[in-house]
């Protein structure tokens, strides 16, 4: 049996209990599923297809080169940068930067870029400075690229 | 005034909720985004067109089922244990405890980050310590529900390494920046508020 033949049973056993348990809920989740499809189906597309095209026309020296090991701890800095200026769904992160590492980034500056995607939002910026303030916004991130950074580090020592 | 609260971030969660026509309308745009991009490359190389395709067909049929999968988890947590709900969970335990009940359930949530800040923005309003809010907003960035997804392009030593790390990760960023973001209130001499 497949990794993904047990996921999609995990899934529909959760789904069958969940209805068992309350049907309003259960189709609301699907409904949500629904949704979430909707958003992410068309980014993943885009990614893909970004993904192939990147393969195709950037030589892999110029992942290796930037992002990889032999580039050491800036791997993970310039990982980090691409990851807080890149704006996709959490969902696509995971196979871009499975993308990023097969063209020869390291574990660290793939964990930089994963975190840092999730976690650290350009675009977001305004709202948070507007929701905590200047100064709580600035700490907050300042301290998340240097955890992050500590991360790449641990990641590139132990995998 | 919690009240007040409540309704501001509720009413933010709306205006930052894409409604239905807006979701088909950035769904079109990506799909367009992608079949320009693809033309692109197959008018200037029809032969890495063909290829890029074939990636693109690839990667989706291998990933389909867990995607599928991904959803309806993404679906079932949605309804059965919102975010309000673990920030009420939150909201009673203080100290220690609390650090450390931040630093591990939001794990579990998904949404984007602007569904997290205004609910969190309200976390803090109700008196959440700055290190709790920074902990959480830490642990929210484990995506759980999408780890099927980072298992198969990642590996799970990757993922394993990255979830086990995240709630030291949240513990020390949270008191880290309750240190500095807190310091101008020590500083004056005002006691910060036992909350």
């Amino acid at each position: 049996m497949s990794i993904s033949t047990i996921y999609i049973l995990v899934a529909a056993g959760l789904l069958v209990f969940s209805f068992v348990k309350n049907r309003e809920k259960t189709t609301k989740a699907l409904m949500v599923a629904g949704r979430v499809a909707l958003m992410v189906l068309p980014v993943l597309l885009f990614v893909f297809v970004l993904m192939g095209i990147l393969e195709v026309f950037v030589p892999r020296e110029v992942f290796t080169s930037l992002l990889g090991s032999g580039h050491g701890v800036l791997g993970i800095a310039l990982g980090e940068l691409l990851g807080a200026f890149a704006l996709i769904e959490p969902a696509a992160v995971f196979p871009f930067a499975g993308f990023l590492h097969q063209s020869g980034a390291s574990y660290g500056a793939v964990v930089g870029f994963v975190m840092s995607a999730i976690l650290i939002g350009i675009v977001t910026l305004p709202l948070e400075i507007q929701q905590f303030g200047a100064r709580f916004t600035i700490t907050r991130n300042v301290i998340a690229l240097l955890l992050i950074f500590g991360l790449g580090l641990v990641f590139m020592v132990v995998l | 005034m919690n009240m007040k609260h409540e309704n501001a971030a509720s009413e933010q969660h709306k205006k930052n909720h894409k409604g239905s026509p807006e979701l088909v309308k950035s769904a079109i745009i990506y799909i367009a985004l992608a079949v320009v991009a693809w033309l692109g490359t197959t008018i200037i190389t029809p032969q890495e067109g063909i290829h890029v395709a074939g990636i693109v067909y690839q990667t989706f049929a291998g990933v389909l089922a867990i995607i599928a999968a991904v959803f309806v988890l993404i679906g079932l947590i949605q309804v059965w244990l919102t975010p309000e709900q673990v920030s009420k969970v939150l909201g009673k335990e203080a100290g220690w405890k609390g650090l450390l009940l931040s630093a591990t359930l939001p794990m579990i949530l998904g949404g984007s980050l602007f569904v997290i800040f205004p609910l969190l923005k309200t976390l803090r309003g109700k008196g959440a310590r700055t290190s709790s809010v920074v902990a959480f907003l830490f642990a929210w960035s484990a995506k759980a529900p999408l780890l099927p997804l980072e298992i198969k392009f990642l590996g799970l030593p990757f993922a394993a390494l990255r979830l086990g790390a995240i709630p030291i990760l949240a513990i020390l960023g949270g008191l880290l920046a309750e240190w500095i973001v807190d310091k101008p209130l020590r500083d004056a001499g005002l006691e910060i508020p036992e909350r």
